[in-house]
Formats: structure tokens, C-alpha cells, sequence
């Protein structure tokens, strides 16, 4: 029946798309929580990959994957504090201290992973197991989907939750909107950044893990391919906002899925090409946000600084 | 006698050269309205500063309710009761009103629900000054009187018994002016203190109980209210007699036109003006009435050169000066004073000294003369009375008034041919005002041509030669003074265009 056959490939379609886009939901969530209290961190690329690796070694040494994902978030914390320290204790400058994390955790990842390269790990199980495969829709989104997505989704509800309709929240909303105002209000703002910078390292060093052991199960070089600096973009798109951050990377997560099923019903047109797509759509909606932007605003008024802040 | 809320004693507080406090004392009562009067920089914001805790001062005491205090912070001062509202308001725009008065509330619950009773009491003070505002807005949105009054419901939901606010009339419309009269009134009726800083006798008038004036840091007259009259708190304020008006230009004298401007037409973003005639004889000064947002900028900016005209000339004594001031030609001939000098007129981060030397940007040397530079700035400094007078600072350490003096004095010290000048006193107290018409009406008296745009009929009305009224950027008529009536210039304004005689 050709309703059937529908629903089953929407499922899949449904499970590729949430595969693909839980690490970068997390990345992306991390990098817009930095940014929400003011400070750009490129340097998540770098945090991601470290989290990949460490992640994936530790997966492989101990045999769990929650630890491998307790790892790499952790490592990605630790590569973020080098952030903070230069920004927040050195008044570096934030996109030249963020390019310098991002190669420190290219190289570090790269030397430290020489090991790992070709191994492989056992990732968390699937929601279901294959007794459920037939079950229309859900199924193949019940067996290719571990717990990852569901969390990472809540996640994302929490944190938008948080930040949203808590003390603590608002308190990180004023020290993006003004570092000033922040401190006359008897907020340490930079306290908040601080934080604002390690909550991003955790969040991308556990996206990194994600990828690696949950998502690929093995670890190659330079295999976050840059989504550490899609979530930079796609945080813009995203407007700052937790909750939107959802939609746009499930979208971007969408035509990346379609990127593989293009590829694999043989179509001529040049791989490479294909695999733009997702960039693309990308590409697009920042157009549109950006024709629109007056109306939907959303920036953090302290991202302003990034280039130097008066004092 | 009822022991009084506030003494400050004997207030004495020093900014570099500058004597911002000399030895002043006040007291505020409680259910009593203080305005502190004076004109800029006279004082009144320091003093009150100092009691919030904003700054130390240098000697002197302060006591609340009989018993000494010493702030270091704003912080303490308002755990003391004291709120002040400024004239930059702190709050953040792209929050919603509800959200900024929580950022305020010292005891604001963690999980902030919204409809919640602790959430709601954030809204105790808003719902009583103004319950029309609805707290899930933006701040961004809401109207300056709007946001003064959210920060002043900030201000008052820390249990402010006595209540700053610093020249709070002067971003206001009148209908919003009156309604803050009637919210300090009601301030007072419960006991609160508050204390009015302005330079606005329509203030004092509607409002004051007691009143002290300050000039140049000391206290000049202390009255209760009822016991002054306005034009006794003028002379207090500016210490040289009534403030005179000054002698009206006297008439150009001749008819044979320096400045020609021929069907104008230029476009800034929208902001249009079509088909602007009018002609100017050497000395003579023409004033541009209207509705400020009517084209009164785009006028500006084209008469001086800035952007090109989409049809029509400028002729300045026989040479074609629209968007010209690219190619330097007439830079030396046209002084042009911008409304908002700080985004217009100065570079903000640039020394006093070389924002002086701007308007002969062009013909300095490769290695500029940084002595001649010095000089000239000390001199021009002196001379216009801007305060503070270090050439080395930077413009955007002045103030309003001390920015306007100092483009006044880059365009109008030497000798130009064409002034231009838009709003040139808005925001300025009398003395400054005075400073700044006479160094416009001294340029007409060496026979330059004089376009006056500004919002002051009155003013208008008793200086220019002939007043022209600009309506959705065309002129609806020119009348010489003599002829003028409010009525008529009143109608132009509304956009009826001149009825031309028969």
C-alpha cells in the first residue's frame, strides 16, 4: 500500500534527520548560551573535536558510552576555561582567543588521536529493539535512534526553560544585553560570561561525543567537518533563542539527511555539489532573517563588543 | 519640628580643576517637593549623585532620618531609600518591562512563572503609575515617557522614601510633563521625598515646595516656593540681571542676493524636500519654522552639501554649491552647525584639539602641527567658555551643552559666507543659548547668509528676518518679521500653504 510505504520512509527520513542533528543541537544550544551572555566563542570546532576524541577513547577504553560522552563533554569544558581565561582574564580579544582554540583542539585532537584512528566503539542501544522495526512510522525511529536524541531535545526545552523564566536566566539575558547595566544591578557579570563560556564548552565537547560515539562509532581526523562553525551561523539564525534553535537545526539536520538519500539513489549531479545543500538552505535563511531583521531583532546588545569593550 | 529625612552638610566635591560642589547644604523633608535649580553644570547632578552614592564627596556629611551615613555605592544608597531616576535611563531595551523591574527587585523569587504572586509584585508600582503599559512589551517599544515611568516604578518597588530625578521633564511631551506632576504629587501625599533637578522654571511652577539654586557649585537662593517669583529664580540662576534679551540683528543692508537656492529637491531616506526656493541678501538671516521630522534635516544637509540635490542649484554669490562639499571647494565658505552634534558633528573618540582642527581637515599638513593645533584649541576653548577646557579630552567627555559650544566654535569663530545651523541650542540653558545666538547673529553682521531651522517661534519670532515654514519637506511661505503672526505660521506649519495675494 502506497500509505505504508509513505509512512515508513517519513519515519526514516524522521530518525536520519534526528541522528544527524542531535550533535549539532547541542553544539548549537552551547554556542547560543555563550552568545546570550555576550561573548562569541569560534573555537567551538575545536571543543567539538576534542569531545569527539577524548569521547570516543574513553568509550573504547571502559566500554561505556555515557562515560565517552562524560569524557568528551568534559574535555570540551576544559578547552573552553583557555577561552575564558584569555577573553575574561586577559581581555584578549574574543575572535582571535576563539581561532586559537579552535586550533589548539584541531592539533591536540589530531596528535592524541593518532591511536584511535579505525576503531570502533559500541554506542548506546536503540530505543527499540528490532522486534519494533515494522511498527509503522516509529519503528525505524525506535530502532536507528538511541536515547541521545530524546535527551538532547529536552535538553534544549530545559535550557530555553531556564533561561527564560528563571532568576539566573534573566541574570545571563541582562549581562549579554549590557555588561554595565549587569554590573549596576549587583550581577557579577564577569562571573556570568564565565559561566556562559564553560556552559558552551560542555555542551560542544558532549556534542563532539555524540558524533563520535554514538553517531559514527569511530573517530577519524578532522571529522566534525565544521559543524562547530555551523552552529556559529546557525545560532544567528536561531535568533539567540534556545527554543528556535530546535527547529532550525532539525531543518538543517533535514536537508542533510535528504543529502545522503540523494546521493543514494544514484544521481549524477557531482557529490560535492549535493553535499552543499545543507549550507544552502543555511544560506537562505539568513537571508531572510537578515531581510527581516528589524522586525524579529534578538542579537544581544554586548555582542557588540566582541571588537573591544569600553571601560 | 519633624526631624528631617536628608541633611547633607557642608558638600564638597572637586573633578580635576573643576569645583563641581563648594561647601553646600540641603535638607529634604519628607512629603516635600525639593527642586534643585540651575543651569547646566551648575552642580545640581553631582550633589544629588553624591547622596545616591554614585560619587564620594571630597567633605562633608550626610544624615538620614538624624543619623550619619556613608554610601560607597548606589547599591547601599537604595537599601538606605534613596532611588534616583536618571536622565539616561538603565534600562535594557530588549527586555520586556516585566522582566527589567524583576532584574531590580532585590528578593525576586528564582523560578519566575509568569502570573505567579512574587512575580506580580514586580508590577505593584507600574499598575498604580501607569496601567495602561503592558508589561510583556519590550522596552525597545515603549515611548521615553513610558520608559521613565517604568524606571521610576523601579525606583519606587525598592521602597524608595526619597526619589531623585534628574531634569525628568526634559525628554517629555507636555501631556506626559503633566502627568508626572500629578505622580509626584501623589509621591508626596504618601510621605515620600522627592527631589526635582531642572533647569525649567514650568517645573517649579507646577510643582515645588521648596527651592534652592544652585550656580558654579554653591548654593546662590533657598526659598520655599510660594516666596519666589519666576523672574527672581532667573536672575539667581544666571546671576547677570533679568536675562536680557538680546538687540535684534539689524536689517541686511542690501537686497542683491548672496544665496540662491533654486527649486531644491533632495531625498534622505524618505525624508523628502521638493522644489525649496528662496534667496538670502548678505547679513540677512532667515528663520525655518515647522514641525521638526518635516524635512527640516534633509534641508540642512543639502544647503550644505552633504548630499546631492535631485533636481534644482545652490548658488552661493554666483558659484553652484550643491554636492559640492566633497571636492573642498566651498568648505571654507559654509559653516554648518548639525542637529545631534555627537552623531553630526564631532568624532567622538578624538581630543578636543583636533575636533577643533576638523573643519580644516583638508588642508592640514601630512605631519599635522600638533602645537598650532593646541594653541588654536586653547584659545577657541577660552573664548567659547567649554568646559572642561582640556583640549586633550576627548569630545565624548562633554556634555550636551559643552558639545554644541564646541562646534559653534569650529564653525563660527572664523569668516564664512553661508551659516547653516539646525537646532543649534536644543538642549541648552539660557546662557548657552544666548552664546550661540550671538556668535550666529555676530556672522550675520559680517554678512553672511544665515539659515536658522529650529522648533523656537518665539525665538523665531524675535530675530530672524524673515521666517520661512517647512511642511512635509515644501515651504508653505516666507513672511518678513514684521509681518508675521503666530496665526499664520501656526497655519503654515499645519500644512495650509500661503494663499498667494492677488
Amino acid at each position: 500500500m502506497a500509505e505504508t510505504e509513505a509512512l515508513a520512509i517519513a519515519g526514516s527520513w524522521v530518525a536520519a534527520m534526528l541522528r544527524s542533528s542531535t550533535p549539532l543541537m547541542m553544539v548549537t544550544l552551547g554556542e547560543t548560551l555563550t552568545q546570550r551572555v555576550g561573548i562569541v566563542n569560534l573555537g567551538v570546532e575545536g571543543q567539538m573535536l576534542c569531545g569527539a576524541c577524548v569521547g570516543f577513547a574513553v568509550a573504547a577504553a571502559t566500554g561505556s558510552p555515557v562515560l565517552g560522552f562524560a569524557a568528551g563533554a568534559t574535555a570540551g569544558l576544559l578547552l573552553s576555561f583557555v577561552h575564558a581565561t584569555l577573553c575574561l582574564g586577559c581581555d584578549a580579544n574574543q575572535i582571535g582567543s576563539g581561532i586559537a582554540v579552535f586550533t589548539l583542539g584541531l592539533g591536540l585532537s589530531s596528535y592524541f588521536g593518532r591511536s584511535a584512528i579505525g576503531g570502533k566503539v559500541a554506542g548506546l542501544a536503540p530505543l527499540a529493539d528490532n522486534s519494533f522495526a515494522d511498527a509503522l512510522f516509529v519503528g525505524p525511529i525506535l530502532t536507528q535512534l538511541t536515547a541521545i536524541a530524546p535527551f538532547a531535545i529536552l535538553v534544549v526545552l530545559i535550557a530555553g526553560l531556564w533561561l527564560y523564566r528563571t532568576r539566573t536566566g534573566l541574570n545571563w539575558r541582562i549581562t549579554g544585553e549590557s555588561f554595565q547595566t549587569a554590573r549596576a544591578l549587583g550581577i557579577r557579570p564577569l562571573l556570568v560570561q564565565a559561566q556562559g563560556i564553560l556552559v558552551g564548552g560542555l555542551l560542544s565537547g558532549f556534542a563532539g561525543a555524540i558524533l563520535s560515539v554514538d553517531y559514527t562509532q569511530t573517530w577519524a581526523n578532522e571529522m566534525t567537518k565544521g559543524r562547530g562553525f555551523v552552529a556559529v551561523g546557525l545560532v544567528i539564525v536561531a535568533r539567540w533563542n534556545p527554543f528556535l534553535v530546535l527547529p532550525v537545526v532539525l531543518l538543517f539536520g533535514l536537508s542533510e539527511a535528504a543529502t545522503l538519500r540523494l546521493q543514494a539513489t544514484g544521481l549524477t549531479l557531482s557529490p560535492y555539489l549535493i553535499s552543499c545543500l545543507p549550507y544552502l538552505v543555511c544560506l537562505g535563511c539568513v537571508i531572510i532573517v537578515a531581510v527581516r531583521e528589524g522586525r524579529i531583532g534578538g542579537m544581544p546588545a554586548e555582542l557588540a563588543s566582541v571588537f573591544g569593550r569600553r571601560r | 519640628m519633624a526631624q528631617p529625612l536628608v541633611m547633607m552638610s557642608s558638600i564638597r566635591k572637586q573633578f580635576g580643576p573643576v569645583l563641581a560642589n563648594d561647601d553646600v547644604s540641603v535638607t529634604v523633608n519628607a512629603g516635600e517637593v525639593l527642586a534643585l535649580l540651575g543651569e547646566n553644570g551648575a552642580g545640581k547632578s553631582t550633589l544629588m549623585k553624591i547622596l545616591y552614592g554614585f560619587y564620594a564627596a571630597d567633605a562633608g556629611t550626610i544624615r538620614i532620618s538624624g543619623q550619619p551615613v556613608s554610601f560607597s555605592s548606589p547599591r547601599e544608597a537604595m537599601a538606605a531609600g534613596i532611588g534616583m531616576v536618571f536622565q539616561q535611563f538603565s534600562l535594557i531595551p530588549a527586555l520586556s518591562v516585566l522582566e527589567n523591574l524583576l532584574a531590580a527587585l532585590p528578593d525576586a523569587p528564582w523560578l519566575q512563572p509568569r502570573g505567579s504572586t512574587k512575580v506580580r509584585a514586580a508590577l505593584r508600582w507600574l499598575t498604580r503609575l501607569a496601567p495602561e503599559i503592558d508589561p510583556n512589551r519590550a522596552v525597545r517599544t515603549l515611548s521615553v515617557g513610558e520608559r521613565q515611568l517604568v524606571e521610576l516604578a523601579k525606583v519606587l518597588n525598592l521602597d524608595a522614601r526619597v526619589v531623585i530625578l534628574d531634569e525628568p521633564t526634559s525628554v517629555l511631551t507636555p501631556a506626559e510633563t503633566e502627568r508626572l506632576y500629578g505622580f509626584i504629587k501623589t509621591l508626596t501625599s504618601e510621605g515620600k521625598a522627592v527631589v526635582l533637578i531642572t533647569h525649567k522654571l514650568a517645573d517649579i511652577a507646577a510643582c515645588a515646595d521648596h527651592i534652592v539654586v544652585m550656580r558654579g557649585g554653591k548654593i546662590v537662593d533657598e526659598a520655599p516656593a510660594r516666596d519666589r517669583t519666576p523672574g527672581s529664580l532667573v536672575e539667581a540662576m544666571v546671576g547677570r540681571g533679568v536675562a536680557g534679551s538680546l538687540p535684534p540683528p539689524s536689517s541686511p543692508p542690501t537686497d542683491v542676493p548672496l544665496l540662491q537656492v533654486r527649486g531644491l529637491s533632495a531625498d534622505i531616506q524618505g525624508r523628502k524636500i521638493r522644489d525649496v526656493s528662496f534667496e538670502l541678501a548678505p547679513g540677512e538671516i532667515l528663520g525655518i519654522a515647522g514641525v521638526s521630522g518635516n524635512g527640516q534635516f534633509t534641508l540642512a544637509e543639502s544647503l550644505a552639501g552633504l548630499v546631492p540635490a535631485l533636481a534644482g542649484d545652490v548658488v552661493l554669490d554666483g558659484v553652484s554649491i550643491a554636492s559640492r562639499v566633497e571636492d573642498g571647494a566651498i568648505s571654507g565658505d559654509v559653516a554648518y552647525v548639525p542637529e545631534r552634534p555627537l552623531d553630526n558633528a564631532v568624532v567622538a573618540d578624538l581630543d578636543l584639539a583636533l575636533n577643533l582642527a576638523l573643519r580644516d581637515v583638508r588642508q592640514l599638513d601630512f605631519f599635522p602641527d600638533r602645537k598650532a593645533a593646541f594653541r588654536r584649541a586653547h584659545e577657541l576653548i577660552s573664548r567659547y567658555d567649554i568646559r572642561p577646557p582640556q583640549p586633550t579630552l576627548a569630545a565624548s567627555a562633554l556634555s550636551g551643552g559643552n558639545l554644541q559650544k564646541l562646534v559653534i566654535a569650529r564653525e563660527l569663530s572664523g569668516r564664512v559666507r553661508l551659516v547653516i545651523a539646525c537646532y543649534p541650542t536644543m538642549g541648552l540653558d539660557v546662557l548657552a543659548t544666548q552664546a550661540v545666538y550671538r556668535e550666529m547673529f555676530r556672522q550675520a553682521t559680517e554678512d553672511a547668509c544665515v539659515v536658522w531651522i529650529s522648533e523656537e517661534l518665539d525665538d523665531l519670532l524675535s530675530y530672524a528676518h524673515r521666517i520661512a515654514v517647512i511642511h512635509a519637506g515644501e515651504i508653505m511661505g516666507i513672511t518678513r518679521r514684521e509681518a508675521a503672526d503666530r496665526r499664520t505660521l501656526g497655519r503654515w506649519m499645519a500644512g495650509h500653504a500661503m494663499i498667494e495675494a492677488a
